[in-house]
C-alpha cells in the first residue's frame, strides 16, 4: 500500500481550497518561483538547447535503463555501498525497516531516524511505517518539518509547505517547541527559521539512521547525488552511522557530464538559481581515517510502477527531474494548491503520475482538470508533453467508460450531428435562435437552461439570430443571383 | 487539385481559401466570419466557406474520444481538401486541424497522408495574413485603448504572438496597452469551464482583474471561446470593458455590438 | 525470483525490441560511460578564461550572498581570517580538518582546533579543491584531512580557494577528478550559504547550514 489517495475528491477539495483565505494568501505569496525561473533562464541563451539535451539524455537512459542500473549497481557495490531492489512500496518499506531495526540504539529496538526531503518516501508511505514500528522520525527540511508538525502531506514537490502561511507556522512552533520561552516573539520569517535551526541542530547528532532521496544516480561512478538549499540532506546523511538513499529507477543517468546537463536545468527551473546551495556527490561508506560519514551506506532502488510506465504510453513521464516548474506555472495548481490533488504528486506532473500510480478511476479528475493551456509543457526542462499525456489518460478513461454518463451521452449526440452537416446546421440554427430569443435582445443570458456551471459565475453571450453558415449561404445566393442578371 | 463543388473558380494568382468558420463563430459571432472573409479578400484571396463544415472535432479529442474525433476529422479533411489553403479565425481549432489531426489519425494509413497534407495548408487567420500573404498593415480605424489576451493554443501550438500586435499597430487611432499575465490561460478550456466551474471562475477572475487594471476600453483575442468567457465575466462583474475578436477590429467591422452586448442599436462607447 | 530479477525482467520486457537486446543496450551504456563526454551544450558562462574566469567566479559567488576577500598568497590567510573574525564579532577560534597546508600556517592569536564538525561551531575553515566560475561554486572533497561535516556545521563557513583552481564550468571539474584519479567519498559543490524559502517563499539564509560563507581567494592565477 502506498500513501492513501484522496484524488477522487479533487473537485470538492479544490472548491474548498478556493474558499480558504489563508491558503489563497499563501499561494499568492508563492508566486515568486515562476518569476525567478523566468529571470534565471533569460540569463543563459543556450537554455533551449540544454533542454533538448536533457530530453535526449533522459530518453537515451530510459531506452537502456536496465543496462545503466546494472552499471550503477556494479560501481556502487565496488565503493562499498549496499544495493537493494524493491519491486513495490511494500518491499521498499520492508527493506528499510529491516535496516533501521538493525541499527536502533534506543530502548526496545526503537531508532531515531532523520530524514532529508524525499518524494519517494512519501510515495511509499515510509514515515507512517517507521512510526508504526515505534521508531522516531524527524523530517529535517524546514518545509517538511512544518508539515510533519501539522500532520499534513506536502503540497508541492520542492516547497512542501507552500500552502502554509507564516502565522500558521508560528502557531505550529509554539505548540511543538514547548521547552522554549512562551513569551518569545516572531517578528519575521527569519526568526522562525532561526528557531527551527536551533531546535533541529541538536537532533542531527542523536540520530541512528539518516534517510534521504536522491536527485540522480551516476552509473559511471556509483555515486548518489543530493541537491538541497538548506544543507539538511547532507547533515542527515553524514552524521548518523547509517545512510539509506531511496531512489526510483529512473533517477539513474550515465555520466558526470550528463549530470552537468541536469544540474543546469534543475535549479534554474525549480527556484531560479543557477545551482542550488548544496549539490553533493557521495559514494559508499566512510573510509579508513575518515572522521565523519556513515559507516554503512544503502541504496534502495524502487520500481513501484516505473517498469509499467516504461513499457507503455507514459514513458516520457519518466524523464521528470522533479523541479516543480510545471506546478509553479500552472494556473490550476496556483488556484487550488497541492492538497486538492489528493496524493503525493501534484500539479501537472501529478496529474499524469497519480492516475498511473493509484489508477485511472481514483485519479480521473486530475487529467480532466486542465484547460490544456500548455504552459507546463512550455516550462518543462526535459520537454515532457504533459497535456498530451493527460489527454492519453482521458482517452484511457473514455475507453474504460469511466467518464460520467451525461458527458458520454452528450458527446455521442454531438458526434452524430458533427458528421451530418445538413442536420447539424439545421439543428444548430434552431437551437441558437431559441437561445437568442431567451436573451430577449440583451445580448447575454444570466442563466442557461443547461450549463449552470457557466452562468453561476458569468453571463453567457447570446448567440446570433442567424448562424454564419446560414448568412453566408444567403449572401452567396444573393451574389450569384446578382451575377446572373 | 480538384475544384470544390461549391468553390467558385479561382482567379489567376488568387489562392482559393476555404474558411473554416469554427462552430463558435458559426453560432455566436458570425461577424467574425465575415471579418475574416473581408481580411482574406483584401489580402488577395478567393474565399469560400464550404457547407460541409461542422466542428473541428476538438470536443471529442479533448474528452479522450479518439474514435469520435477521427470520424469528424475525416469528414473535415474531405470538406477542405479541395482548397489551396484552409484558414480558421481561431488558434484553438486551428491547432486541432494543423497539429492534432495527424495525431488523431496516426494509425490510419489511408488518412494520415491526407491529414498531413491538410495540416500543411491550414493556418490560423492572423498568421496566414502576415506570414503567408505578407500583410503588414490594415486599413482600419479604432479610436480607443485595447488590450490583447494571448489565447493558449494559438500562442503555444501555433506561435501566435507578435502577428496580431503587428497588424493592430497599423489600426488608425488604436492604442495597445498590455495587461499583466497576458499569456496566462483565461480559464475557458472548452468543457473545463463547466466541469470545473469554481476553478475556471478563479482563473477568469484573475484575467478580468488584469484586463481592468489596464483601463482599456476593449479586450481583444483570437479565439471566441476565450472571448465569450472573458466577456461573460466582465459583464457579470459590471465592468465597462468590451470584448471583440481581433479580426473584427482589423477588418473595421465594429458596427456589430461587442460580444454579449445588446443586439439592437449601435454600440455605446465611453 | 528476487526483486532484482523481477524488476530486470520487467525492464527487459519493456525494452527488448528488434535490435535492442540486453547485449546491445549494455554495449551502448558502456560506450557512453567509457567516452564520458559532455553531451549537452556548454553555455557561454561556462566557457570563460583567464581573469574573466576568476572575476566571473567572484561576481557569481557574491550574487548568491557569499562574500569574497582576495589575498595575494596563502601566507596572508591567517591575517585575513583574524581580521574577518574581528570584523564579524566572532570569537578568535577556528575549527578545521587535519590539513597539512592549513596546519603549516602561523595562526598567531587565533585558536585552532582540529576535527569534524560539532554541535556548536561558530566558525569552520576548509580548503576548497576547486571552484566553478559558471555558478560561483566551491568544490570540496572529503578525506581524513577534510571531514565534510565542517562544510555544514559552522555558523560561518570560511573557505580558502586558489584562483588557479577555478574551472570555467562543471566539465573542467569532472575532467580534473578523472585525470587525477581522485575518487573521494564525498564531493560537495557549495554555492552560497545555506538558505530556505519554506516560509512564504521568502529567502532566508542559514536554514541548517552556515549563515555566512566567506571565501578567501588567493590571487595566484
Amino acid at each position: 500500500m502506498t500513501a492513501e489517495p484522496k484524488s477522487s475528491q479533487f473537485k470538492s477539495a479544490a472548491s474548498e481550497a478556493l474558499q480558504n483565505p489563508r491558503l489563497q494568501a499563501a499561494m499568492k505569496a508563492s508566486g515568486g518561483l515562476a518569476v525567478r525561473r523566468a529571470a534565471a533562464i533569460a540569463e543563459i541563451p543556450e537554455f533551449e538547447a540544454i533542454r533538448d539535451a536533457g530530453r535526449d539524455l533522459k530518453n537515451h537512459t530510459l531506452a537502456n535503463l536496465d543496462a545503466y542500473l546494472l552499471a550503477f549497481e556494479e560501481k556502487a557495490l565496488e565503493s562499498g555501498a549496499k544495493v537493494h531492489w524493491a519491486a513495490d512500496a511494500e518491499e521498499a518499506r520492508a527493506i528499510i525497516l529491516k535496516i533501521v531495526g538493525r541499527h536502533a540504539k534506543g530502548p526496545e529496538g526503537k531508532a531515531r531516524v532523520n530524514k532529508g526531503k524525499s518524494m519517494i518516501s512519501e510515495e511509499i508511505g515510509l514515515n507512517s511505517a517507521l512510526e508504526a514500528a515505534g521508531h522516531h522520525v524527524l523530517e529535517t527540511d524546514l518545509g517538511e518539518y512544518i508539515i510533519q508538525l501539522r500532520g499534513e502531506p506536502p503540497s508541492h514537490i520542492i516547497a512542501p509547505a507552500a500552502h502554509v502561511s507564516k502565522p500558521d507556522v508560528e502557531a505550529d512552533f509554539r505548540a511543538a517547541h514547548t521547552h522554549l520561552d512562551p513569551e518569545r516573539t516572531f517578528p519575521d520569517a527569519a526568526s522562525l527559521v532561526h528557531e527551527a535551526r536551533h531546535v533541529l541542530r541538536e537532533q542531527y547528532f542523536g540520530a541512528d539512521v539518516g534517510i534521504t532521496g536522491a536527485n540522480m544516480l551516476i552509473a559511471e561512478t556509483g555515486q548518489g547525488v543530493i541537491v538541497t538549499n538548506e544543507g539538511n540532506g547532507d547533515l542527515s546523511q553524514i552524521l548518523p552511522d547509517v545512510h539509506i538513499a531511496v531512489a526510483s529507477l529512473e533517477k539513474v543517468i550515465p555520466t558526470l557530464d550528463d549530470a552537468s546537463t541536469i544540474l543546469r536545468l534543475l535549479a534554474r527551473s525549480a527556484t531560479g538559481q543557477s545551482l542550488s546551495s548544496y549539490t553533493t556527490f557521495y559514494k559508499g561508506a566512510r573510509r579508513q581515517g575518515d572522521l565523519d560519514g556513515p559507516k554503512e551506506m544503502h541504496f534502495v532502488l524502487l520500481d513501484n510502477g516505473r517498469s509499467e510506465m516504461l513499457a507503455g504510453e507514459f514513458r516520457e513521464m519518466l524523464r521528470c527531474i522533479r523541479c516543480g516548474a510545471c506546478m509553479n506555472n500552472c494556473p490550476v495548481y496556483r488556484a487550488v494548491g497541492g492538497h486538492s490533488y489528493g496524493w503525493v504528486y501534484v500539479g501537472p506532473m501529478g496529474s499524469v503520475l497519480t492516475p498511473n500510480f493509484v489508477g485511472i478511476k481514483e485519479g480521473r479528475h486530475l487529467p480532466n482538470a486542465s484547460t490544456f493551456c500548455g504552459r507546463c509543457q512550455e516550462v518543462c526542462p526535459v520537454r515532457i508533453p504533459l497535456p498530451g499525456l493527460m489527454r492519453k489518460l482521458r482517452e484511457a478513461e473514455f475507453e474504460q467508460k469511466l467518464s460520467p454518463q451525461t458527458a458520454r451521452y452528450g458527446l455521442g449526440v454531438w458526434r452524430w450531428f458533427a458528421k451530418r452537416p445538413a442536420l447539424y446546421h439545421r439543428m444548430s440554427s434552431i437551437g441558437m435562435r431559441a437561445l437568442n430569443w431567451l436573451s430577449g435582445g440583451h445580448g447575454r443570458l444570466k442563466r442557461l437552461p443547461f450549463g449552470g456551471g457557466w452562468t453561476a459565475h458569468r453571463d453567457f453571450p447570446a448567440p446570433a439570430k442567424r448562424t454564419f453558415m446560414a448568412e453566408w449561404k444567403a449572401r452567396k445566393a444573393a451574389k450569384s443571383q446578382g451575377d446572373d442578371q | 487539385m480538384q475544384p470544390a463543388p461549391s468553390a467558385e473558380p479561382a482567379a489567376p494568382n488568387r489562392p482559393k481559401v476555404g474558411l473554416f468558420a469554427t462552430c463558435l463563430v458559426d453560432l455566436f459571432r458570425p461577424n467574425v466570419g465575415f471579418a475574416a472573409v473581408e481580411l482574406l479578400e483584401a489580402a488577395g484571396c478567393d474565399v469560400d466557406a464550404p457547407e460541409g463544415q461542422t466542428c473541428c472535432g476538438q470536443p471529442a479529442w479533448n474528452s479522450g474520444d479518439r474514435k469520435g474525433a477521427a470520424e469528424v476529422a475525416r469528414r473535415m479533411i474531405e470538406v477542405f481538401e479541395p482548397y489551396d489553403y484552409v484558414v480558421l479565425p481561431s488558434g484553438s481549432c486551428g491547432a486541432t486541424v494543423k497539429k492534432d489531426y495527424v495525431e488523431i489519425l496516426r494509425d490510419d494509413s489511408d488518412w494520415l497522408p491526407r491529414a498531413q497534407a491538410l495540416s500543411d495548408k491550414t493556418f490560423e487567420l492572423i498568421t496566414f495574413l502576415t506570414e503567408i500573404r505578407g500583410v503588414e498593415g490594415v486599413n482600419a480605424q479604432f479610436d480607443g485603448v485595447v488590450t490583447y489576451h494571448d489565447s493558449c493554443s494559438g500562442l503555444r501550438s501555433l506561435g501566435v504572438k507578435d502577428q496580431p500586435r503587428q497588424l493592430l499597430s497599423s489600426v488608425d487611432g488604436l492604442r495597445l496597452r498590455e495587461m499583466e499575465d497576458a499569456e496566462v490561460c483565461c480559464g475557458f478550456g472548452g468543457t473545463f469551464c463547466v466541469k470545473y466551474p469554481d476553478i475556471s471562475n478563479r482563473m477568469v477572475s484573475n484575467k478580468t482583474d488584469n484586463i481592468a487594471a489596464t483601463s482599456a476600453d476593449l479586450v481583444l483575442a483570437g479565439d471566441l471561446g476565450c472571448l465569450m468567457n472573458m466577456a461573460g465575466k466582465l459583464s457579470r462583474q459590471g465592468r465597462p470593458v468590451k470584448a471583440r475578436h481581433v479580426a473584427e477590429i482589423l477588418a473595421g467591422m465594429t458596427d456589430e455590438p461587442a460580444i454579449g452586448e445588446p443586439q439592437r442599436g449601435s454600440e455605446k462607447r465611453k | 525470483m528476487s526483486a532484482r530479477d523481477k524488476i530486470l525482467s520487467k525492464l527487459r520486457a519493456a525494452l527488448d525490441e528488434g535490435d535492442a537486446t540486453v547485449k546491445a543496450r549494455s554495449a551502448a551504456a558502456q560506450a557512453r560511460i567509457r567516452t564520458a563526454k559532455q553531451t549537452g551544450p556548454i553555455p557561454k558562462i561556462a566557457r570563460t578564461d583567464g581573469m574573466d574566469r576568476v572575476n566571473q567566479f567572484v561576481e557569481r559567488a557574491e550574487a548568491v550572498q557569499a562574500t569574497v576577500r582576495r589575498i595575494a598568497t596563502i601566507e596572508e590567510l591567517p591575517g585575513a581570517v583574524s581580521d574577518e573574525l574581528r570584523r564579524r564579532n566572532l570569537p578568535a577560534a577556528l575549527r578545521m580538518g587535519d590539513d597539512a597546508m592549513l596546519a603549516s600556517l602561523d595562526w598567531g592569536a587565533v585558536e585552532t582546533s582540529v576535527g569534524p564538525g560539532r554541535l556548536e561551531e561558530p566558525v569552520t575553515l576548509t580548503a576548497a579543491v576547486g571552484g566553478v566560475s559558471e555558478t560561483g561554486t566551491l568544490v570540496f572533497r572529503s578525506g581524513p584531512d577534510a571531514p565534510s561535516s565542517l562544510n555544514f556545521l559552522g555558523e560561518a563557513h570560511f573557505v580558502v580557494l586558489r584562483a588557479r583552481d577555478i574551472e570555467a564550468g562543471l566539465e573542467g571539474l569532472w575532467r580534473k577528478f578523472r585525470d587525477s584519479g581522485a575518487d573521494p567519498r564525498t564531493v560537495n559543490l557549495i554555492t552560497g550559504p545555506s538558505r530556505t524559502g519554506d516560509i512564504e517563499q521568502k529567502i532566508e539564509l542559514g536554514a541548517h547550514g552556515p549563515v555566512a560563507l566567506q571565501i578567501f581567494l588567493i590571487d595566484d592565477y
